[in-house]
């Protein structure tokens, strides 16, 4: 497997492991959430960075979701530091919920 | 941010320890409230100025309603505001205040001795609402921008602030002539600036941002939400003027239709977030919430039946100053109490324990942190206890009267049960 080959495994493991990660009010993982910006491995500096955000700026869960996607990187790409920062630029607008995720809350 | 679990970016939300006395001390005081209910029926047949129903009416509304107002206050203003809570200190004072002073408060009126017991109830009760006036206004101040929602809660409060200086007004009033009329002339300017002022327009504007958050719909219409702030202020300033200057009686219908007219704004406002949502499976607790705001257009139309009944000169005033009274504190209020404590207090909860055992696995989620059977009994028990002490009032009939108030009462203690059940969760409860 290529050097290319092997990033692009670890991002979609550390995704695949956010897929754990739910919101706890809405019941819907993060990443189908549409809470999850970027993602990215830096293989050099052996970093997972990750830029999210919340559905409302003050989010009441705000705290235990970070921390918990912070863990999920750390279980899913040990060795690698996680390094995960909110932004709310853009703020998250309902049509960021993926096609799974509306079906998962009843769809349109 | 580099292994750390709060990012300088995240607010912090307010503290459980802030918030859960509030939701313990509302439901202590929902059940006292039943009880006395239970015992009081007869007080039901005749004149609404009776001690026990003065008791039961300040236990509903400041300590059941207001405490659990203030507490969910405590955790949502902040995210109303999007800033933190300026104060935890001056909500724990806000708590002791109230908590020591409302059964001093509700004793006087049962045993209808108003003396310094009572007074010092009073006053404390004055000084739990300045403290969380001053909370509030501190934190919206702090808060980066000002919204719609933001605004009625501060208006809110100051109504609260004028009920209670009001109230404590009428109470040293009773023993020391401090006003030009008696405490009596005075009580539906208490009570509407309270009930209005206070609890209308604080469930308005917390509502408006919450119901379309937790339907995770598109719609927002601040536009519409100023209107109804404007017709409902713009109510009350009528009234009380009116009331103080001695409006003619037929000009009592101009407030009640501007409230009515913002009611109708507002359930519509409801339907539109309803439609437009994208959560499809809409849960107990917020159902009982969107009843709730059905159920305000039932004191509504009382309310201009009696106005029609005291223009008339009929009979039944009496009855309907009841039913009014009734379908507020143990209707409409309850209702949405009862819906919203089980939307916002596993959540509160949930973030106690759970929030820092992310590398445990899977989690329960806040729902499953309280017995939705118990739910289900407790909301037919309170529709069925609501509705039998409703048609007591109405009939006149002890046996209804009663039966309604045994209904209550157990609706009270399956409450209590669920929030005992929440209140005492440990993280591996099953």
């Amino acid at each position: 497997m290529s050097e290319a080959d092997e990033h692009e495994e670890r991002i979609s493991k550390a995704i695949a492991g956010l897929k754990f990660v739910d919101d706890p009010e809405v019941g819907l993982n993060v990443v189908d959430l549409g809470l999850i910006y970027e993602l990215d491995v830096k293989e050099e500096e052996k970093k997972v960075i990750c830029l999210m955000t919340f559905t409302t700026e003050f989010c009441p869960m705000g705290e235990s979701i970070l921390a918990n996607v912070t863990e999920s990187l750390k279980m899913t790409l040990p060795g690698y530091a996680p390094e995960v920062t909110v932004t709310f630029d853009p703020a998250w607008r309902q049509d960021m919920i993926s096609e799974e995720g509306r079906q998962f809350l009843g769809g349109y | 941010m580099f292994g750390s679990p709060l990012g300088s970016n995240v607010a912090r939300t307010t503290s459980y320890k802030v918030v859960i006395p509030f939701y313990a001390y509302g439901a202590i005081a929902f059940l006292a409230a039943a009880v006395l209910l239970l015992t009081s029926t007869s007080s039901f047949g005749g004149h609404w100025f009776q001690p026990q129903l003065l008791a039961i009416t300040h236990l509903m509304a400041l300590g059941w309603a207001t405490m659990i107002i203030l507490g969910a206050s405590h955790q949502l203003v902040p995210v109303l505001i999007e800033n933190d809570l300026y104060s935890n200190k001056l909500a724990y004072a806000s708590f002791g205040f109230g908590a020591a002073g409302i059964p001093l408060l509700v004793h006087g009126f049962f045993t209808f001795n108003l003396g310094w017991p009572a007074q010092l109830g009073g006053v404390l009760v004055v000084c739990a609402v300045l403290a969380f006036t001053a909370n509030i206004a501190a934190s919206i101040s702090r808060s980066k921008r000002e919204n719609v929602h933001a605004v009625f809660v501060f208006t809110a409060t100051i109504w609260l602030l004028l009920t209670v200086l009001l109230g404590l007004a009428l109470l040293f009033n009773f023993t020391t002539s401090l006003l030009t009329r008696d405490s009596v002339h005075y009580l539906a300017l208490h009570a509407h600036l309270g009930l209005v002022g206070w609890f209308l327009l604080l469930v308005l504007g917390v509502g408006s941002r919450l119901i379309p958050m937790f339907l995770i719909s598109k719609y927002t219409n601040p536009r519409l939400l100023w209107a109804v702030f404007i017709l409902v202020n713009t109510a009350l300033v009528l009234y009380g003027l009116g009331f103080l200057y001695g409006m003619a009686p037929v000009l009592n219908y101009v407030p009640a239709l501007l409230v009515l007219a913002g009611l109708l704004l507002f359930a519509h406002y409801c339907r539109r977030a309803y439609a437009e949502r994208i959560r499809k499976k809409v849960d107990d607790p917020m159902k009982a919430s969107l009843l709730a705001v059905g159920m305000l257009l039932l004191p509504s139309l009382v309310l201009i039946v009696l106005i029609g009944a005291l223009l008339s000169s009929a009979g039944g005033h009496a009855t309907l100053v009841l039913l009014y009274g009734f379908t507020i504190f143990f209707g409409w209020l309850t209702a949405i109490i009862l819906g919203m404590t089980f939307k916002t207090l596993p959540f509160i909860v949930w973030n106690k324990i759970y929030r820092h055992r992310a590398a445990l696995g899977k989690m329960p989620s806040p729902k499953d942190l309280f017995s939705h059977r118990v739910y289900k009994a407790m909301g037919l028990t309170y529709l069925a206890g609501f509705i039998l002490f409703g048609a007591g009032i109405l009939s006149g009939a002890p046996l209804l009267l009663r039966a309604g108030a045994g209904v209550l009462l157990l609706a009270a203690v399956l409450y209590n049960w669920n929030v005992g059940k929440l209140l005492t969760r440990k993280p591996f409860n099953k």
